[in-house]
């Protein structure tokens, strides 16, 4: 997330608002103040009424409380502080914010000056164009899309138009309904989260547990960890240090705060003997298992590829385990970047309790009216290794696989490939499946950047990528093997695969 | 010349609300104005929730977008400049 938008803030607000009287304890109370405070009669007007804002607000409201988007507000509120979360998608589009973007795909504009040639009516196999008021018209029940149109036009006067939506999902997952409002094909979504940072109406949202979180927090008896995504570093900008992030999370009233970097090590360690021991005798290549957006896809898109992709379980998952393999007592939060970790976790109950984005966590932060720039630094210096770290950044996991094979199993070759980008990843296994591309072990990161660039960040990953890196040269130990902790922990026990 | 103090909050309420947008506009400000600003970073301008927030010669702007705090800037700067050399 490079920008923020008004799109952007309002939602931040949304969060932020309902935080701090979840925190307060006034939540139930005051909920529908929220209609009135993030969008005032005075204030800038974006749809046709303050009507609809709030229409739109509400279904906010109701999707960052984890309840059915139609719910009135008090009862919605309730059922959040009563720890209920209702069985709804973890992205859905909000029906009332969507605008019902035009679903005809290309359209003659201004710039058509009904030339003589006509190249347009032409080249149209479907008859679909002709002359109008002194300009070409595509008669849209006959047009079929082709887009000979367009690339005839000497003017360049036909224009294609696609939904932003629909552009960003490298899936094909989202569509236009039968009302013209975009509508997510769950069979195809991994809950990347493009959709949702692309829309400009901000009408696709991921649903939140914010509130069931902070009544845990205030009133569990269990120690509940909060785990940061190694991408954490950099998010709160140039100025703030790591150290002072943990601590201002910890204020949340967590009971620690590890970083996740520890449990990339775990990951890396077994995945670099998962596959020394299986490529090339068992498969030919494997790919990374970190990036749920990237297994989600080779499970719903390409299932015949699901043999190639690693057993290991994820970083986030790693640090779970390692938490609850040492306190029986705790629940485990993960803060990170990623939208798509809300349905990994869901999928690993006994490991993760909750997931924030960073967007969450920070919004929370505010509500509970902590200053991350004002806390002391308290000097925390990373457990993990430098290569852990730089898991939060694209090529970041090559290289800590790389690294740990050298000194794991250095007769093993390993002949590393990565993309960015689900399209992208898509392609690029196809390739080494067909030996196009000489690879034996695949990176895929559904999000540009890697987890950096993820729809939950709060800085842009060109900055952060920079300050990942910063970061993990001030790890003590390079290569995650030689985090003994780590294997120390290994030896506990082996679990940290899973069957697909 | 004095230089325009310009304080940008990048406390966690203002940073939520885009005060990294606002830097980098100013960074991407024409450079011969750069030596003109004094840019600090600030904590906390006590209008939490209205962010982001920033002080220019002492006074407190709220609600601020990258366009408007450009054009803020540079009235400032065209003031300053018609003081030295009134027309």
């Amino acid at each position: 997330m490079s920008q923020v938008t008004e799109v952007v803030k309002i939602r931040r607000k949304v969060l932020s608002e309902i935080a701090r009287m979840a925190f307060a304890g006034n939540l139930k109370e005051n909920v529908e103040e929220i209609l009135q405070t993030v969008v005032t009669e005075t204030g800038p007007r974006y749809r046709c009424c303050v009507h609809k804002e709030r229409a739109v607000l509400k279904d906010r409201v109701n999707l960052a409380l984890c309840q059915p988007i139609n719910t009135s507000l008090a009862i919605s509120a309730e059922n959040a502080l009563n720890m209920e979360f209702a069985d709804i998608p973890i992205v859905s589009v909000l029906p009332e914010a969507c605008d019902q973007c035009p679903i005809d795909k290309f359209m003659v504009t201004d710039a058509c000056r009904n030339c003589v040639a006509h190249h347009c009516i032409n080249s149209c196999a479907r008859k679909a164009i002709m002359v109008v008021n002194n300009k070409a018209y595509i008669d849209q029940s006959k047009c079929v899309e082709c887009g000979l149109c367009k690339k005839s036009c000497p003017y360049c006067a036909i224009i294609e138009i696609s939904r932003p939506c629909e552009r960003a999902c490298d899936l094909e997952a989202i569509n236009a309904g039968a009302d013209r409002r975009a509508v997510i094909d769950y069979n195809k979504c991994v809950e990347c989260g493009a959709c949702k940072t692309a829309c400009p109406f901000g009408a696709i949202g991921d649903r939140s547990v914010i509130v069931q979180l902070i009544q845990m927090l205030k009133n569990s008896d269990k120690h509940i960890y909060a785990i940061l995504a190694p991408a954490f570093i950099g998010q709160f900008g140039l100025k703030v240090r790591p150290g002072q992030v943990m601590k201002a999370v910890k204020e949340l009233g967590f009971y620690e705060v590890h970083e996740v970097a520890f449990g990339a090590d775990i990951t890396t360690i077994e995945e670099t003997k998962e596959f020394a021991a299986t490529v090339p005798a068992e498969r030919a290549f494997m790919t990374t298992s970190c990036c749920p957006a990237f297994v989600g896809m080779v499970e719903k898109h390409m299932p015949e590829m699901l043999e190639q992709v690693s057993s290991t379980v994820s970083p986030m998952i790693a640090t779970g385990r390692w938490i609850k393999n040492n306190d029986p007592n705790a629940l485990v939060v993960f803060v990170g970047p990623c939208i798509a970790k809300k349905a990994e976790a869901k999928k690993y109950p006994d490991d993760i309790d909750y997931v924030l984005t960073f967007e969450e966590m920070t919004a929370m932060l505010v509500g509970a009216g902590i200053n991350v720039s004002e806390v002391e630094d308290d000097g925390y210096q990373t457990i993990a290794s430098r290569d852990g770290n730089a898991f939060a950044r694209a090529g970041g996991l090559v290289q800590a696989v790389v690294d740990a094979t050298a000194q794991m199993a250095p007769d093993v070759v390993v002949k590393p490939h990565r993309s960015e980008g689900l399209s992208n990843c898509k392609a690029a296994l196809r390739q080494i499946k067909d030996g196009k591309i000489d690879a034996n072990f695949f990176e895929g990161m559904a999000c540009f950047g890697g987890c950096v660039g993820g729809p939950g960040t709060l800085s842009d990953y060109r900055v952060t990528s920079r300050l990942v890196d910063n970061h993990a040269n001030t790890a003590k130990i390079t290569a995650s093997p030689e985090n003994n902790t780590a294997v120390e922990e290994i030896k506990k026990g082996d679990n940290w695969h899973h069957g697909h | 010349m004095k230089s325009l103090l310009v304080e940008v909050c990048i406390g966690t309420s203002c940073h939520l609300l885009g005060a990294q947008d606002l830097l980098q506009a100013i960074e991407e400000f024409v450079p011969e104005n750069q030596a003109k600003l004094d840019i600090r970073g600030v904590t906390c301008l006590k209008t939490c929730g209205r962010g982001p927030n920033v002080r220019i010669d002492g006074q407190v702007f709220t609600n601020v977008t990258p366009d408007y705090l450009i054009a803020v800037i540079q009235s400032y700067l065209l003031q300053e400049e018609e003081l030295l050399c009134p027309k």
